[in-house]
Parts: C-alpha cells; structure tokens; sequence
C-alpha cells in the first residue's frame, strides 16, 4: 500500500465519522450552488446556519443530558450584540430610536462584531452559570427556563440597547452559503473533537451515572460548567452569523418557539451524538419547509376560509413524541456513524436492547 | 411451587446473572446465598417483576410470571421484602401495613390479619400510629416483613432480613422465619449470614458471580465445602473441589 | 401602610397559587416529571368555558364543571398517549416530551380556534366588588379563598385516608416498592395526571375570570408561577407547593406595591432574580419534604 492510501484509510479509521459528515454537506452545497434555485441556496444555507445553533445545542445537552432551555438566549445574545456592533450608527439611530449614545457610535466590520457577540454570550454565561450546574435535576430545569424568561424579559424591556419588542432591523446581510457552509464545517469539527476530548469524556461519564462519575473523580459541576460556557460562545458566534442572515428580528426570535425548534432538530435526529445532530438538522429543515408551504396552500384555499397557524408546531410535536417512543436514541440513535457503516449500526442496537422493567 | 429456569438478567451493560435455575417446593425454607455482588438481589427482583429478566422462564404453579409487572406478579402470590427494608418512612405503621393489604383487602379479614400480625409482632401495636421512618432498623425489618404477609403471599422472599441488625436481633428474625415456616408459609431466603441460613432451611442454592455454584442441602454444603468460601468467596481448594 | 384590601388579595392571589403549584406537585411527586404542558391544560378549560359560555345554554355551574372536567380528561389523555409510554425512558425525554406536549396543544388552540383571544363572559356577580373588614375587593377573590380551603381541605382528607391517598404518598416516596405492594403503577400516575388537571381546570376559572378572555398562550403565566412557587417552597411535598403558593403572593403583591413604575415591567425578571439567589442558598426550598428522587421506570 502507498504512503497515499494508507494516509486516506488512516483517515477513514480515526476520522471517518467527520469525513463522513462533512463530506456530504460539502458536496450538498457545492451541489445546491451550481444547480438549485436560489430559494434552495437560500434554504440551504438556513439548513447550515442552523446547524450550527443544534450544534452547540449538543455539545451540552448531548453530552450532559440536561436539558438546556437557556440555549437560544445565548443565540439571541449573540445576535444582539453582533448587530448592535456592525450596522451602521445612522441606520441604529433611525431604526432604534432610544439607543443609548455610545452605542449608537460603535461601529465595527462584521467578523469581530460576531466574534465578540460569541465572547459576550460566553461571558454572561461564565458568570450566571456556575449556580445553575449545580442544581438538581428538577429544580435545574425549572432554574434554567426561568433564566431563558428573565433574558426574554430583559430583551423585550431593554429598549435602548434591543429596540424593545419590535423589530430591529437593517443589519447587513454577510452570511453566504459559503460563509454558512464554513462555519458549520468548523463547528461540526469543534463538536466532534469537543465530544472525543477528555473534557467531552467525562461529561458523558456525568450523564450515564452521575456518582459513578464522581467516583471515578469527575468533577461533575465544573465539566458541566466548562461545557456550558463553551457552547454558550459556539450558541453567540452560530447567533451573529443568523443576525445576518435574517437581516431583522426581534426578541421573539429568541423565545420557546425557536428552542422547541432547535430541540425537534436535536432530539429527532439523535441528541448523544454529533451524527444525530447533523441528521436531525437536515430532517426538520426540509420537513419544516414542506409543512409551512402546506400552511399557506390551506390558508389560500377555501377549506378553512382562513389563515392556517400552527399546523408546522403541531406535527412536529407529534413527529417528536413518536421518535421519542419508538426510538428514544433519535433516528440515528446515539452512536457516531463510522467506517464501517454497518459495524456502528449493530453496536447501537446491543445497547438499545438493555433495559429495565417497564410496564408493557 | 416456584420454577426458575436458565434466568439471565443485566443492569444495561452490566451482566448479573448468567443461566440460574432453581426451584422451591411446596412449604419449603430455601436459601440463597452468595457472596456480595453474586446476583441474589438481582434473582429476587427478577422474580418479583422489578426487574425485566433478559432470557428465560420464571413459573409459578406452572404459570409463566417472567415479565409481568410487579403488581401483577404480588397479585399471583408472590411477596418481596426488599433488600434494605424500604419501609414508607412518611407512612405511619398503620398505613405501611394497610397498603400490604392492598390486593386483599376486605374489612374483617384485615382486622384478623392485624391481630395475626400483633401477636408476631407485639412492637408494631405499640407503634401503629407512628411514622415508619422513626421505628428502629429491627422495628422496620418486623414491619417490612408484617407489611410483605399482609397479602397472603403464596411464596414470600426476603432479601437479606438479617442485615445491620444487632446479634440477639439477628436471633429472633431467624426464629421468626423459622416460625413462619412451621405455619406453612413457603419462603425464598437471601442471607449473608451464611451460617445462620443453614441452621433453618431445608434446601441451598449458593451462587457465585451469576451462576449457580452448588445446589443441594444444608448438610451437603457443609461436607463439601469451607464455610469460609461462602463468606468470603475465595478459591480454597474445597471450592475447587466443587466445582469438578 | 398594610391594608384589610392588600391582606384580602394577598391570602386571595396566595390561594389561587398555592392551587397552581399544588397542581404541578401532584405529578412531579410521583413521576419526577416537571410538566412543562401544565400551563396548557389551564388553557384548554379556558377554551372550554369560552365554548360553552359563547355557543350554548348551559347555566353557569354546568359550565365551570364541564371545564374542570375537560382539563382533567386532556390532562388524563396526554398521560395516556404521551408520557406512559415514555415514562421508562430517560428524564430528560420525559421533559422533553412534555415541552412537546404543551407546544402540541398551544398549537391545537391557534389552529382550530384562532390566534387572537377569545372573550369569555362568567355571570356578572363573579366580579362584583364587596366590602369586608372596610376593604373593597372583588367577590371573585373572596370566592377563591373560599375555594382553595375547600379543595385542600379535602385533598388532605383523600390523601390521608383513602387507600388511593395512602397509596399516591407511598408512590410519591419509594414508587418501586409501591407496585410491590400491589398498587398498579398506572392507577397511582392516572390519579395524579388527573388531580392535577383537575386542579388547573378550577385555577382557569379564576384565571380567565379576571382577564375575561382567554388565548393560546394563557397558560405560561400560571405555568410559570408554579414553577417558581414549587421551587420555593419545595418540590418534595404537596406542603411546599402550598407554602411556595402563599409566598409567591405575598411576594408578587409587595412587588407591585413597591417597585417604582419605570422598573415595573421588569417585576417578572426581578422575582426570578431573587428566585435563583434564593435557591443558591436553599436548593430544597422552605419546606425539606420527604420525596425522594427516584425516578420512575
Ligand atoms: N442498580 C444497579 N445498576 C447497575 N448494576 C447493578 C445494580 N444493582 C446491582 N448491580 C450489579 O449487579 C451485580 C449483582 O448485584 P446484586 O445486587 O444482585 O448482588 P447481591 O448478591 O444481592 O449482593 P449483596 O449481598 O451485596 O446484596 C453486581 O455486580 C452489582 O454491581
Ligand atoms: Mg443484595
């Protein structure tokens, strides 16, 4: 065998599950470029940027097992701040009318605008954060979604530096499907490594069994913490990429709509591994898509004599109980893929098989 | 009465027992004994429907009972004091023993059942109306057991009964299950006071890491094997000698 | 200056979230399930009382039964057809599932009914004001007092004294050797599912007594407020939930009285603020409670 080949099959071995990630999303945009409509490229590169936000999304709740309400605080946080940096001071000052002066003035290109959108978010969270890992299951969660209540509040009231609730509008558009497309590379290699690495590790260790975790020396509370802030910073940068996309929001955006979406995407394709994030991302996305050209069929046709809400929300929440019920590990079921594809297939089912007595 | 056959059970990854067998017979005292970790907790609960056994054949009365739910398998005639007690400790004695009556509930028949209990268990009279969680570790192993007979169970099973218990306690628990045999009540023990087991049953399953180890009676045991084995689970040469 | 009136609407606003809570207590005790849909069935006997108020002739009393009684079966129903069959599944898809649940039914509202709130009109004594002890309140608040003593007082009696009370405290401590005893894990769960609905069935008839008017997203207000009262008060005890219920009232209407108005729309962030420095210090809450964390499989 050449040097060559073994460097590939090397690869395939230690790296399949990112090659065969990556390779495909690649190629899809590549793909989508050259020969869909620019509503698909559109499309697409909304399926990329939100990737992104999954992503971040599993590196703690995948590999925690706590579920992260807060997640698209942070997102908004990121969008904000992002925002607030890089448009331009005489669009703030038409646009947010009570801005706060020194705002208004701040006005930087757009990547470290998003860059220190990502730090911000990482900062908030390294300072409430601490608290919160430390609480047990129920009142953790309780605690978490009343932290997600308290940023919604805060960025609905806060009208000299968010525009309140209405929309803020006039960032400019960045967010390419190539620009898309690499930052959903790079987060997708930062999920991976993050999941394999000794800190992803003993996060995982904490899921399973939390005081077989303590046994072994995890310090549960810290691992969490480390986790939670990193993604809280992926949550920030993934936000600022969707400021510019999007181009206007507002805090709605950042509310229990969009985290019930970003947790369809996670929990349908799989929340214990980067795979399944990946899987679910493209599922509901397309899935969503379709559903919300069907809404405006029905809205337009005579059978309701109305607009259709809520049919999108609705069937994804059945979609999610039925993959919770019949495959609680998400379509890909909590395993990475790997080189073999079949030889990950069957491990995941052995461990599916345990279980202790339930009531059937 | 009771047939397990070739039982494997896990805790996920973790395998407990690997193809156990056993059998108790109409009005008998058997024991199971082991050494920590050998899987007697895990046969108990796997009897009882805690536990969802992963392969084989649990019967009762030649009814097959594997995989039925714990409410199920009490209501068949099965009853399990469980491995630490698990007294209701916001529950007042009272109200422990009224929900062991749960499945047999009729008005006159718990009032004799309860009499039935004072006279086994004068303690639990004095104690009727305090909380389960204020009685003392041997109260609470009267009151787990009191609680377990309320039902009428066909087969009881006790796991570990004798366990952090002082030595004149440890004495009258093994003489209460003496006592419930001698009134016809068939039993499945689990005990680490190996020794003490012996003295009462009439048959003994030893299991060792899942399987089963020997079978046969107390004095068969004993000729075969160091009594020290049993506590300590060491390779003697008695062992070895078994296992050929 | 302490008033009769704000004494009257404190233990009145107390009542009615000690009712909130004890709702949500009910299903956590047992399942360890915090059950993000509870909001949602105070919402769907909103729609109940809209329906039956807008679109028929049934008397005023018919009407708040029949509410209570489509929260608890909805409550029932989704214990049925969502939570049992994920209950021996991880904690977290349980929560998961429930955040499922209450987005599936807030958007069951906003197709079949609409968006936009509906007004619902209860008989017109239920907002007459009244004077006791020189105070001016409404009689509605009377009524809840009145109510939440009634209702807890006969939860205590059906607690204590029924076999299925003995029982749901047994399930609530060791659920395990609770089917040991023979009590059928799904009878102990139903009961508590419907308990609970029940209970925000007659918490909505407050509810949308004071707005009038009821909207999908009703329930995340008393969603919310059982969370942080439970919190409070400890999650480990129906006690809890009714002293968690009392202090969140008391808490809410100091609040108001005394923050200034430019800080005011920030109440909520400001209660959740304390909340969480609260819990630094005392992560049970007021009441310690018995309940385990076993979960249930
Ligand atoms: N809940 C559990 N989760 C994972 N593994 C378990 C669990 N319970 C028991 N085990 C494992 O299963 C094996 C058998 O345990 P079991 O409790 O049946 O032992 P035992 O014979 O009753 O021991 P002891 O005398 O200490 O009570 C042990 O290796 C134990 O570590
Ligand atoms: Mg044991």
């Amino acid at each position: 065998m050449s040097t060559g080949m073994r460097k590939v099959s090397d690869v395939l071995k230690h790296r399949s599950t990112l090659v065969l990630l990556s390779v495909p999303i690649l190629l899809g945009a590549v793909g989508v470029h050259f020969f869909a409509s620019s509503l698909v490229v559109s499309l697409y590169t909304y399926f990329c940027v939100n990737l992104i936000l999954v992503l971040a999304l599993q590196m703690f709740m995948g590999n925690s097992g706590i579920l992260n309400l807060t997640h698209v605080g942070w997102v908004g946080i990121g969008a904000y701040v992002s925002s607030i940096l890089s448009v331009p001071p005489a669009v703030k000052s038409m646009g947010v009318p009570n801005m706060y002066p020194a705002l208004v003035e701040l006005s930087l290109p757009i990547v470290p605008a998003i860059f220190i959108g990502g730090v911000v978010a990482a900062a908030i969270a390294a300072i409430i954060a601490w608290p919160l890992m430390r609480l047990s299951n129920a009142v953790g969660v309780i605690t978490l979604f009343a932290t997600l209540i308290v940023m919604h509040v805060v960025m609905t009231q806060w009208d000299n530096v968010t525009n309140g609730p209405r929309t803020f509008f006039g960032v400019p558009f960045f967010t390419t499907l190539w620009i898309a497309l690499a930052g959903a590379l790079v987060t997708l290699a930062a999920a991976h490594y993050f999941r394999e690495s000794s800190l992803g590790l003993r996060l995982r260790a904490s899921r399973d069994d939390r005081f077989a975790a303590y046994a072994m020396g995890v310090n549960v509370v810290q691992t969490r913490y480390f986790t939670f802030v990193l993604s809280a910073f992926v949550a920030g940068i993934g936000g600022g990429l969707w400021a510019h996309y999007i181009t206007s929001f507002s805090p709605k955006a950042f509310y229990i709509v969009e985290i019930f979406m970003l947790l369809t995407m996670l929990v349908i394709g799989g929340a214990g591994s980067v795979s399944g994030a990946v899987a679910g991302t493209a599922i509901v996305t397309v899935l969503r898509e379709v559903l919300r050209q069907v809404e405006n069929t029905l809205s337009l046709s005579d059978m309701f004599n109305r607009d259709v809400y809520g049919l999108t929300e609705l069937s994804m929440a059945v979609l999610m109980v039925i993959i919770l019920i019949w495959r609680p590990g998400g379509v890909v079921g909590g395993r990475e893929v790997a080189w073999p594809l079949l030889r990950a297939r069957r491990r995941a089912s052995e461990v599916a098989s345990a279980d202790v007595a339930s009531d059937e | 009465m009771l047939k397990v056959i070739d039982l494997h059970a896990s805790y996920g990854a973790i395998t407990a027992l690997r193809g156990v067998s056993l059998e108790v017979r109409q009005g008998e005292l058997v024991a199971l004994l082991g050494v920590n970790g050998a899987g007697k907790s895990t046969a108990l609960k796997s009897i009882s429907g805690v536990l969802r056994p992963i392969q084989g054949s649990i019967r009762l009365l030649d009814e097959e009972i594997a995989n039925k739910k714990p409410e199920v398998i009490l209501r068949k005639g099965i009853s399990l004091v469980p491995e630490g007690r698990e007294i209701f400790t916001g529950l007042t004695v009272e109200e422990n023993l009224r929900l062991g009556a749960y499945t047999s509930y009729e008005r006159t028949r718990y009032q004799n059942d309860l009499e039935e209990v004072f006279t086994l268990f004068p303690i639990l009279k004095e104690r009727f109306r305090q909380a389960g969680g204020l009685l003392s570790g041997g109260e609470q192993q009267q009151l787990a057991i009191a609680r377990a007979l309320m039902s009428h169970p066909k087969l009881l099973m006790l796991d570990e009964p004798s366990l952090g218990l002082s030595p004149t306690l440890v004495d009258q628990i093994f003489e209460l299950i003496h006592s419930l045999r001698e009134r016809g009540i068939t039993i499945l023990l689990v005990e680490q006071n190996a020794e003490r087991a012996l003295e009462i049953v009439d048959r003994v399953y030893l299991l060792k890491t899942g399987s089963l180890e020997f079978s046969g009676t107390p004095e068969e045991l004993k000729s075969k094997l160091d009594i020290a084995t049993v506590y300590f689970g060491g390779a003697s040469d008695a062992e070895r000698e078994v296992s050929l | 200056m302490i008033g009769a009136e704000f004494i009257i609407n404190t233990i009145s606003l107390g009542s009615l979230y000690a009712l909130v809570s004890l709702g949500l207590v009910f299903v956590y005790g047992i399942l360890k399930l915090v059950n993000f849909a509870y909001g949602e069935y105070v919402m769907v006997a909103g729609y109940a009382l809209y329906v039956l108020t807008a679109f028929t002739p049934v008397p005023w009393y018919l009407t708040m039964t029949l509410a209570v009684g489509f929260a608890a079966l909805i409550s029932y129903v989704t214990e049925l057809v969502a939570f049992r069959p994920v209950r021996t599944k991880s904690l977290t898809a349980m929560l998961v599932t429930s955040f499922a649940v209450s987005v599936f039914l807030q958007n069951a509202a906003l197709l079949l009914v609409s968006p936009r709130a509906r007004a619902v009109r209860l008989p017109s004594w239920f907002n007459r004001t009244i004077t006791v002890f020189d105070a001016t309140v409404p009689l509605r608040n009377i009524l809840i007092i009145v109510t939440a003593a009634v209702l807890l007082v006969g939860l205590t009696l059906l607690m204590k004294y029924t076999v299925l009370g003995i029982a749901m405290r047994a399930a609530a401590d060791k659920f395990t050797t609770t089917r040991l005893m023979g009590v059928p894990a799904n009878l102990v769960i139903s009961a508590a599912f419907i308990i609970s609905g029940t209970l925000a069935g007659v918490v909505s008839i407050f509810w949308v007594g004071r707005s009038a008017a009821v909207d999908p997203v009703i329930g995340m207000a008393p969603l919310l407020i059982a969370f942080i009262a439970t919190v409070i008060g400890g999650m480990h005890s129906l006690t809890g939930a009714v002293v968690g219920g009392f202090v969140y009232g008391l808490l809410f209407n100091t609040l108001s009285i005394m923050l200034p108005a430019s800080v005011i729309s920030y109440r909520d962030a400001i209660m959740f603020v304390i909340v969480i420095v609260f819990l630094l210090f005392r992560p049970e809450g007021i009441v310690r409670g018995s309940y385990t964390e076993e979960r249930v499989g």
